[in-house]
């Protein structure tokens, strides 16, 4: 003990060691000041003050959260990835914990458990919530006595709800599709048989695919046939043509929802076929849409599939027995000879 | 003269555009077929495998070319022989590869040695099955050629239609249907009764090397296609037509490209095959959802 004593008196008894050493404590303190009177840290608690506990488990748990919309229980980690907070849409510079969590403004060190909701409409996104609570998506839900979903609903992130995706982010593309695809089930398979849905099916979900939503609007969403919506004739050439150029007139007529593989289709065809004499419009309406088309196609298809094959596989399998049954017939002759 | 008893089947004319129709097919179907088993983690498995979105697609369109190559070749090639050659054996007569009427009488007599009824009618240069597979192939370019640039090529190709048409005939779509049922046809059709008829087929089993080599045994030949031999032999043919026999090198290669397509085709038709049989169960249970029969309730009495 002694020993080590003396030979760290000894180093620092050289005036060079004493030196550097002072010089690298007089620079460290420089940086840490410099770092520490920057103009945003004056005027907000930084974030990381918040992220010191938030990211060590031994100092956070789980925490059991029930929506206050839907009811739906859940337990929720309170770790933050600091990566992937900082990779999502509020990750940027200029975003601070307490933006949102306002009620922890000014509160230092351990805080209280159960915080306010975050609030993402009164200060920073008016807009596009007043679109979609005022559109026609949420009237009808509302009507149907559907509960509205809260922002947090379609904008949450992969591992956890508080990082907000961008909107090109791949996974929130892929999300949406489920989410719409929830309640849309029968579009959501109709999408699946169309081109659009296929490759999305593949895993790719770039801005080169499109999802629902780059069809059907965002926020304001609108049934396809109300001429104001993103599909209206006056507006589809644009929607489309975002990613076709040149859409034109009979572009714009695609069947994206194709019904041929809707067993629902197919039984209300055989119910407009037996209510032909009360009501043939329904008939007419069936036989008028571009869906027939697609329907016959499809069907004649499968015939032409399974004809071929069952005609084609007896044949394959005939032709084996016989050819077997002739060689050992052939041997058979030999050996009697 | 050494006996040589080898013949030449097919040129190398022949042989060449076969092999540009492998290349294209296989890689037509690898990047193609992914996309109608969507639902399939073994689909997602090969669509990345293949390089996912863009590039698949981009190998998938270079392969149509190859295709389009090939078409182009043989419509050459019966366009020289009509025309230049005056060959009119190509459309009427024993070599033609169009359905002919012998081929009905070979037909029935197929049927009637399947139960055993009567020998085995001898065939000619192309037995009727294979006149089926190539009148299918031409047909199935033909629509998958067209069906195809219509998607490749959507916003033009709906443009050659007047919008008020367009409500009822939507061209887009109508190809996309039919390029996705005309695939499977034609990947079901090569990968297991193509392959099935000529190289699993007990005497040529694994691989048939005739299109590879181009040359076949002339006993194996006497066999399989017995009036051909014997109407060569009577036109004195059968001396012209005789080659050395393929070296070990040659049946080597062929072997080594022939068994891993066949066992890729073969592996493609079971995964297709298993994924349609999950597909049928999902829509039967789809239909007897609303169907509240009690299998137990035959004891309630």
């Amino acid at each position: 003990m002694v020993s080590l004593l003396k030979t760290t008196i000894d180093v620092f008894g050289d005036s060079k060691v004493c030196r550097f050493a002072f010089i690298s404590c007089l620079y460290s303190c420089l940086l840490f000041f410099t770092s520490s009177f920057s103009l945003e840290n004056l005027c907000a608690q930084d974030n990381s003050e918040c992220l010191e506990c938030h990211t060590d488990p031994a100092e956070v748990d789980v925490k059991v959260r029930i929506d206050h919309v839907t009811g739906e229980v859940e337990i929720v980690s309170m770790l933050v990835d600091a990566d992937a907070y900082h990779a999502s849409a509020h990750g940027g510079e200029d975003f601070y914990c307490i933006d949102c969590h306002a009620d922890l403004e000014g509160s230092e060190g351990e805080h209280y458990p159960n915080l306010q909701p975050v609030d993402c409409i009164t200060f920073c996104h008016d807009d596009p919530a007043e679109t979609f609570l005022e559109g026609s998506h949420a009237n009808l839900m509302r009507e149907k006595g559907v509960a509205l979903p809260t922002c947090k609903h379609c904008h949450a992130g992969e591992k956890s709800k508080r990082d907000t995706p961008r909107a090109d982010n791949l996974y929130h593309r892929m999300d949406t599709i489920e989410k719409c695809g929830g309640c849309h089930t029968k579009y959501y398979h109709s999408y699946r048989n169309n081109l659009h849905g296929q490759v999305t099916a593949m895993g790719h979900v770039g801005t080169d695919i499109a999802t629902c939503v780059d069809c059907h609007g965002q926020h304001t969403i609108l049934n396809s046939s109300d001429p104001e919506s993103t599909l209206g004739p006056e507006n589809a050439k644009e929607t489309c043509g975002k990613c076709h150029p040149g859409a034109s007139d009979s572009f714009i007529k695609h069947v994206a929802h194709p019904q041929y593989k809707n067993l629902g289709y197919y039984k209300s065809a055989i119910v407009a076929l037996l209510n032909i004499r009360k009501d043939p419009g329904q008939v007419k309406s069936i036989i008028k849409s571009p869906q027939i088309i697609l329907t016959i196609l499809f069907v004649m298809y499968v015939g032409i599939l399974v004809i071929t094959f069952a005609q084609f596989g007896t044949h394959m399998l005939l032709s084996w027995l016989g050819t077997l049954l002739d060689e050992r017939k052939g041997k058979e002759s030999e050996h009697d000879k | 003269m050494t006996s040589n008893n080898t013949i030449l089947r097919f040129g190398l004319f022949h042989r060449f555009g076969h092999f540009l129709i492998i290349i294209s097919f296989f890689g037509l179907v690898l990047t193609g077929m992914p996309l109608v088993f969507k639902e399939y983690a073994w689909a997602r498995f090969l669509y990345n495998l293949m390089g996912g979105y863009p590039t698949a697609g981009n190998i998938h369109r270079i392969c149509a070319l190859i295709t389009f190559l090939a078409a182009f070749l043989h419509f050459a090639f019966l366009t020289f022989e009509t025309l230049v050659r005056k060959n009119r054996n190509i459309f009427w007569g024993p070599e033609s590869l169009l359905i002919q009427p012998k081929d009905i009488l070979n037909i029935l007599g197929d049927v009637l040695w399947f139960f055993r009824l009567g020998k085995r009618p001898q065939f000619d240069r192309y037995i009727y099955w294979e006149k089926f597979e190539y009148l299918s192939l031409m047909w199935g370019t033909m629509v998958m050629g067209v069906t195809g640039f219509i998607l490749w090529f959507p916003v033009q190709s709906a443009s050659l239609i007047p919008a008020y048409v367009a409500t009822f005939i939507d061209l887009p779509s109508i190809a996309l249907v039919a390029h996705r049922y005309e695939a499977l046809l034609a990947a079901g059709f090569i990968f297991s009764i193509h392959f099935l008829h000529t190289h699993l087929l007990p005497e040529n089993i694994p691989v048939d090397e005739a299109m590879f080599t181009g040359r076949i045994d002339e006993g194996h030949m006497k066999h399989e296609r017995g009036a051909y031999y014997e109407r060569l032999k009577e036109e004195g043919q059968l001396e012209e037509l005789k080659v050395q026999p393929a070296s070990r090198k040659a049946k080597f290669v062929s072997k080594m490209m022939g068994l891993p397509l066949l066992a890729v085709g073969l592996l493609m038709v079971g995964f297709m095959l298993s994924s349609l049989i999950c597909s049928i169960i999902f829509v039967l249970a789809d239909l007897t959802k609303n169907i509240n029969f009690d299998i137990f309730s035959v004891f309630a009495f």
